[in-house]
């Protein structure tokens, strides 16, 4: 018991002349953002931005700092601001446009190389200045960075098909499979508005293109979620709600053709045209020319990605199986590239009740 | 004061609960936190199984040894069988490799530790706190030691459920798993088979508990069951990790069973992962003040020192031994990951 008592008294002994922790973490004294905003700044450098304080009631300031390296930021806000600067609560990394063109992987290595940072944060996409949207919007709504981190999180839970929402380790484990790329969404802002306008699409680590938001709309029922709340067909005066899809997709042996065939199931939500949609017949020639529509949309997706020589669709995993061994990426998209493509809809709607 | 330092007394024997939770808790050790960055292709699911039925074999043999008479007996059985030159000797070679296997252990814990809980720790420190605790779950007796490795394994073996999560989508990606049949068989995937071989070592130790382990009939079963657990563990681990990182990502990843624990938010406490390592440090401490006591017991036969007292000294410092080699160890040789 005496050596006990003796170990324990070193213990403190030590621990008080030396702490051993270097942390401190008083919430008083700290700032755990819960963003970054990241642009190009002048001369190759970094401009990052974010909102603090945000968790206590004081008011909100934008501060934006020019660094060369993303931690060098923590370091200057510290050095300018009352606060401790911390990364654990960060939940939105928003990367410019123009920079991700430049470059994406080494800013995600930094973040995902910290202990702190959650793999659940998201990665965004921002067209325009981002910067101008908060300083005009954070007049207004007082906890801005919260909502948004709400509302991400709202759309990723159920997939629901409204946008892609992706996260550090959705990101990095399709950068490095060799069978997929990596998507992020793509918003517009500007001084009123944060508006979805996509989804931006990855050679692997570089963002070589989108697809917009019509094209969205297909990539999410072939790719993302087979889901999509609401689909509107302007160009038939239909919209189809609560749209399920079940997509199969084979590559012939050759690897010349690939068939797509999507099983699609909803009903209409809102009719505005001049066909009585009421009698079978007409419903039948309606359905024929809503698969006819979407298959021309899918088949446009599909040739785009061959285009841009990209799998965000990850037809490539299809030709996978547990006892065939498999191509190298370069190999598989070489055949990719070129093959035919067949898209083939069902479509099963349950018409319009009244 | 001292004449109550008992560390080695027997009043009763444990059954094959205790040798099952043993088995297993050591099989469940450091190596299993780092393997599946090691075995990284999906066909070494089936290395994993073939490692396991291997192991087996290896507990036969050791079960023929743990049944004779020899071993009840413990120190003096030895003794009989060979001669007490040569039983120094061995215990000689022994403390080395309790030694090594007690370093390991103990540092890399500390590394998880260090890296996911407190980066801005000194490592000393927590090596120290690791060794002071694990000196007095030692001094508590063999006996007691040994129970606790039932609390230990009930304590932590829920932990596998946890996984559960990364079997089913949206986390997990089906095709990660492909291929199931090798390509070609590197240098590297023997390397990563050499490595479930050592993981599932462990169960040699019980050679040490001789008079704690019993009845005899009973101790080839617990220690089947433990090392058909420890498998099953193995791979439920491994799959998890390989459906949520794919192979290519999973080779970049130091401490891939750990890291991916991060993925899971509950909504009352966001780090799930710092929760888990705590508890993982239960069984650690457990076997770490098993190793302590083994390693005295070997310096007591080198020393010839066997029919003495144990005293409190003695144990303390060889216990301040090992803590000065661990420090010695981690300053110098020690690379992370």
């Amino acid at each position: 018991m005496k050596t006990l008592l003796s170990i324990l008294c070193i213990l403190l002994v030590f621990s008080g002349c030396s702490s051993p922790y270097v942390e401190n973490n008083t919430v008083e004294e700290i700032a755990p953002v819960t963003f970054w905003s990241l642009n190009q700044g002048e001369g190759g450098r970094l401009e990052i931005t974010t909102l603090v304080p945000p968790v206590t009631d004081e008011k909100k300031r934008l501060f934006t700092l020019n660094v060369d390296l993303l931690k060098q930021g923590k370091k200057e806000f510290n050095l300018k601001f009352y606060r401790e600067l911390k990364f654990g609560q960060l939940r939105m990394l928003i990367i410019n446009e123009k920079l991700a063109k430049k470059e994406v992987i080494s800013i995600i290595d930094t973040i995902l190389s910290d202990p702190d940072v959650s793999p659940r944060l998201f990665l965004v996409l921002v067209r325009g200045s981002f910067e101008d949207f908060l300083e005009g919007e954070s007049k207004v709504q007082k906890n801005l960075d919260y909502y948004l981190y709400r509302m991400f999180r709202h759309y990723e839970r159920r997939n629901q098909g409204e946008m892609s929402i992706v996260n550090l380790h959705e990101f990095m484990e399709k950068v490095y499979s060799h069978y997929s790329d990596p998507v992020l969404p793509i918003f517009k802002a500007d001084k009123d508005n944060f508006t979805y306008e996509g989804t931006a699409l990855f050679n692997e680590n570089k963002y070589v293109g989108l697809f917009n938001k019509r094209e969205d709309q297909m990539f999410q029922l072939t790719a993302n979620d087979h889901y999509l709340k609401n689909l509107p067909i302007p160009h038939l005066n239909v919209s189809l709600g609560q749209v399920r899809s079940k997509v199969h997709m084979q590559v012939d042996d050759q690897l010349k053709t690939l068939t797509i065939h999507v099983k699609l199931k909803g009903r209409i939500d809102e009719y505005r045209g001049h066909q009585n949609i009421l009698s079978r017949s007409e419903m039948n020639r309606m359905t024929h020319d809503i698969e006819s529509y979407l298959q021309r949309e899918t088949a446009e997706l599909v040739k785009e990605t061959q285009r841009l020589k990209i799998e965000p669709l990850e037809v490539g995993a299809h030709t996978l199986s547990p006892l065939v061994h498999p191509m190298t990426r370069r190999e598989w998209l070489d055949h990719y590239e070129k093959m035919k493509v067949h898209v083939k809809y069902s479509v099963k709607i349950e018409p319009l009740s009244l | 004061m001292s004449s109550r330092f008992r560390l080695f007394d027997r009043t009763a024997v444990m059954g094959s609960g205790y040798i099952f939770a043993m088995v297993n808790r050591m099989q469940m050790l450091y190596y299993i936190l780092i393997l599946p960055k090691h075995l990284v292709q999906p066909y070494m699911i089936v290395g994993i199984l073939g490692v396991g039925v291997l192991s087996q074999i290896n507990l036969f043999i050791l079960a023929k040894y743990l049944t004779s008479n020899y071993f009840v007996l413990g120190y003096r059985g030895f003794v009989q069988l060979f001669s007490e030159k040569i039983v120094r000797f061995f215990a000689l070679l022994g403390i080395f490799f309790i030694l090594i296997k007690v370093i390991v252990t103990t540092l890399g814990y500390v590394e998880i530790v260090h890296q996911f809980m407190f980066p801005s720790m000194k490592t000393s420190w927590l090596i120290f706190v690791l060794m002071a605790s694990g000196f007095y779950i030692a001094s508590q007796g063999m006996e007691k030691t040994i129970r606790l490795s039932i609390i230990s394994f009930l304590a932590t073996i829920w932990v596998i459920l946890v996984y559960i999560p990364y079997f089913l989508p949206p986390i997990s990606e089906i095709h990660h798993l492909y291929p199931l049949v090798p390509g070609e068989v590197s240098l590297h995937s023997w390397y990563g088979l050499l490595m479930v071989w050592s993981a599932l070592s462990g169960p040699e130790y019980l050679v040490c508990l001789g008079p704690w382990i019993g009845p005899k009939e009973k101790i080839l079963r617990g220690m089947s069951i433990g090392n058909a657990l420890s498998v099953f563990e193995y791979l439920v681990l491994f799959v998890a990790c390989l459906l949520y990182y794919g192979s290519p990502y999973l080779e970049k990843i130091s401490f891939p069973v750990v890291n991916m624990i991060r993925y899971l938010q509950s909504p009352v406490f966001e780090r799930v992962d710092l929760i888990l390592i705590s508890l993982n440090m239960i069984y650690f401490l457990y076997l770490i003040a098993l190793f302590l006591l083994c390693l005295y017991g070997a310096i007591r036969i080198v020393a010839g020192r066997i029919n003495i007292k144990t005293n409190r000294k003695g144990f303390l410092g060889s216990v301040a031994a090992v803590f000065i080699c661990m420090l010695i160890i981690n300053g110098w040789y020690w690379r992370e990951g």
